[in-house]
């Protein structure tokens, strides 16, 4: 009862401080009723005005509607939030919880996915009763991922913002689009959307279209949906082992939703030896985040499959300017590019470390930074670091922090050579420095100095990396 | 709504299906040796944390588990792990079904087995091990077997600085899988460590492992010594190469990830970066087949306890 008497007065307060909004003398505000929205269940939801206390119980909502510049409006996200760092940090809620949660805050806007409306139709009912406008929406299909974020855009007042971001985000998988698109032969690739019976993907997934954008071809494009709107699609053991000497490649998608094994595990599956991939080791994860979620990090999971695929073009350390003194954000993606390292994704549970460098908190390196993901790869793989929160992405390399990335980059041992470095005392990490120039990766001067205070040109570090042992 | 009642019959099937299966795999084991007199019915239940990397299972936990089972052929041996998340990940990946320890007790109860011995593959008697000691409890209150005895860990029932056998026949063990070393050259064991009493065993195994003049200490990951005390330790020791090997049974997440990955804060890249050269040894102790003789005494230790 005294539940009932607070949904009442919260609806009440809404109510009122709707309509007390919509009557204010602003010029730009829409007219009444101009925000008409038909959601993935088919329902029109009308708002008087943008939303503007929003609650999201779907990372991927969450992720876009940061990314439409929503900070401020976002009063609540899943509990399972993982990019941008700031959502980790904002007031959580969740649809196995009391509903009453939610309704105390008040919200203008409640942002859920048709999984949640069919797991628990009563938590969203509770909503729909106290007048909470709940809108369920989810692109199954990648030709949906525009009309999903217009969408978005359209409730809360970000139209322009979005078109901007969509043009970007097109852009982007154009360019991929273009130089794959000149790549023979292409890559034939399994990809892996469930460990559980190895299932893969239908067609017109999203991850189908990126694996197309990226150059490969889908071995498994015949897979059939497990149900009616389902992106993962049923395959098995018999069907993979008919391709075997077709996949060139085996892809296997990792996190916390659905997720295929790890190579490891891949390779010493009974018979699967019998798959090139497999035989020729190419066998990846990459993270579903980057490829299944709809967000404008599908970019990023795109160019992370070109990577897979063609390396060689894709980590080509070519563009690089030879004669350029090396920055520190040229390095970072030099060794990434070098390492072929996945691009690093945050976990939940990256959020909780105490200790090292925390995602995003390099505060000169902002999230649409251009070098951003190479440079949190590049940390958090422990090839390079940071000066406490900054980052320094245009400092030039001196010779004595090459050779400490160098020597985290390779298995660089000790030699029996004798050598004398006469400015040994001036390099941070003597003995660092000492391995490096025994193994003749950098070298000395004419008067035995190995100068650790000078800037290193482009050319120099490619060089010095070519040196490094290989695995 | 006839949509949602599937999503709740068809788990409830599977799981039905799969536990009969479970029931007749272990029917079929029981048939392959001669069917004892009741009254004599004896079993042995290795029990370990589990892993989910098929590869260090075969190595390390199925080898141990093997030289259990050819040495004492006159009881059924059977596994358990006590890690849920790695029991319903192997179920649903691998579609390989392993008991916890009250489940496998419970079989074994209602098969009619009279006399049973727990043998754990764990290091030091932490939690894990209180966790286990609690359902062993329970079931010998239940009178469950005629007998019940639990084995004890690689490093002892309790950690007791002043009596150290079990820790000096660890020392000899760990001694079989060093590299042979030069000067400057040192092993680095990597412990799991806790919050609980027992993590005194991992300062134990040190002062042993300086006892015996070996080149090797320890370090913990949740524990002490901590990487920085092994930093400083080998700082104190003057050397500059480091062969890391986890002190663990399996090398699993904690080697290939805490250990040996290329990770920010992994000890590879944290003693790299201090300028020490680094060889990272992917073996769990399980591979050691020393340290499996060790576990298959315990075993012979327990049955002993059993005819008291």
């Amino acid at each position: 009862m005294i539940r009932k008497i607070i949904v009442l007065i919260f609806s009440l307060l809404l109510t009122l401080s709707l309509s007390g909004c919509g009557s204010s003398p602003t010029t730009s505000a829409p007219q009444e009723g101009n925000i008409q929205v038909v959601d993935d269940l088919g329902k029109t939801i009308v708002l008087q005005q943008p939303a503007k206390r929003i609650i999201s119980l779907y990372s991927a909502h969450t992720e876009n509607l940061f990314d439409l510049g929503l900070e401020q409006e976002i009063i609540g996200v899943s509990s399972k939030e993982t990019y941008p760092p700031a959502s980790v940090k904002k007031p959580a809620f969740d649809y196995n919880g009391d509903p009453e949660k939610i309704l105390a805050q008040q919200p203008d806007l409640v942002l859920i996915r048709p999984f949640i409306q069919k797991s628990k139709p009563d938590f969203v009912k509770a909503l729909e009763n106290a007048n909470i406008t709940v809108v369920c929406l989810y692109p199954e299909n990648f030709n949906r991922f525009d009309d999903y974020i217009r969408k978005l855009a359209l409730l809360t007042g970000k139209e322009t913002v979005a078109e901007e971001k969509l043009r970007q985000f097109h852009q982007q998988l154009d360019e991929i689009k273009k130089t794959t698109s000149n790549i023979t032969p292409k890559k034939r690739v399994f990809f892996e959307s469930t460990e559980t019976e190895y299932r893969t993907i239908t067609p017109d997934s999203i991850p189908a279209n990126l694996l197309q954008l990226a150059g490969g071809i889908n071995v498994a494009a015949d897979a059939k949906a497990v149900s009616k709107e389902s992106s993962i699609a049923s395959y098995g053991v018999e069907k993979i082992l008919a391709r075997a000497a077709e996949i060139d490649v085996y892809i296997a998608q990792s996190g916390a939703m659905n997720a295929g094994g790890s190579p490891a595990s891949i390779k010493i599956r009974p018979a699967f030896n019998e798959i090139k991939a497999v035989q020729q080791n190419q066998i990846y994860n990459v993270d579903e985040k980057l490829v299944s979620s709809p967000t404008f990090r599908l970019a990023l999971g795109t160019k992370q499959l070109a990577r897979i695929l063609y390396p060689e073009v894709f980590d080509s350390l070519a563009p690089l300017s030879p004669q350029t003194t090396l920055s520190r954000q040229e390095l970072a993606e030099m060794v990434v590019k070098y390492k072929h390292k996945e691009f690093f994704s945050p976990t939940s549970k990256h959020y909780n470390k105490t200790s090292g460098h925390l995602y995003g908190s390099f505060v000169d390196i902002a999230l649409d930074h251009p070098a951003f993901h190479y440079i949190e790869t590049a940390v958090q793989a422990g090839y390079l670091a940071g000066t406490g929160n900054n980052f320094e992405p245009d400092k030039a390399v001196t010779r004595d922090e090459l050779s400490r990335v160098l020597f985290q980059l390779a298995d660089v041992k000790d030699t029996a050579t004798d050598i004398t470095i006469k400015d040994r005392s001036l390099c941070e990490k003597p003995r660092i420095v000492e391995l490096i120039v025994k193994n003749q990766i950098l070298t000395l001067d004419q008067q035995k100095q190995f100068n650790p205070s000078a800037t290193v040109s482009v050319q120099e570090a490619l060089a010095a990396l070519n040196k490094l042992p290989q695995r | 709504m006839k949509k949602i009642a599937l999503y709740f019959l068809v788990p409830l099937l599977v799981g039905l299906l799969l536990t009969g299966c479970g029931n007749s795999a272990t029917k079929d084991q029981a048939k392959e040796s001669q069917p004892p007199a009741p009254q004599d019915k004896k079993a042995i239940l290795v029990v370990s944390f589990g892993t989910s990397y098929p590869d260090a299972r075969k190595a390390c936990i199925e080898s141990t588990e093997n030289k259990i089972k050819d040495t004492f052929k006159d009881y059924q041996t059977r596994r358990a792990f006590t890690s849920n998340i790695i029991i319903k990940k192997l179920a649903d990946r691998d579609k390989l079904m392993v008991d916890d320890p009250e489940q496998a007790l419970t079989k074994l109860q209602q098969e009619g087995y009279k006399q049973v011995v727990v043998q754990p593959l764990h290091i030091i008697p932490g939690k894990e091990f209180d966790d286990l000691k609690a359902v062993v409890d329970k079931f010998t209150a239940d009178k469950a077997f005629d007998k019940l005895v639990l084995g004890r860990p690689l490093l002892g029932y309790q950690i007791d600085p002043n009596n150290t056998k079990d820790f000096d026949l660890a020392v000899d063990a760990l001694k079989k899988q060093l590299p042979s070393l030069k000067e400057k050259q040192i092993v680095v064991f990597m412990g799991h460590g806790t919050e609980h009493e027992s993590n005194a065993a991992y300062q134990m195994m040190n002062d042993r492992l300086k006892q015996a003049n070996l080149p090797a200490i320890v370090g913990t990951v949740e524990g002490s010594p901590t990487l920085e005390e092994v930093k400083a330790s080998l700082a104190k020791l003057q050397v500059q190469d480091v062969t890391l090997m986890p002190l663990m049974l399996v090398a699993g997440d904690h080697a290939n990830n805490d250990m040996a990955g290329d990770e920010e804060d992994s000890w590879k890249t944290q003693l790299k970066k201090e300028g020490y050269t680094v060889t990272p040894y992917l073996h769990g102790l399980g591979e050691n087949e020393a340290i499996q003789a060790i576990f298959v005494q315990h075993t012979q230790d327990a049955i002993e306890l059993l005819s008291k």
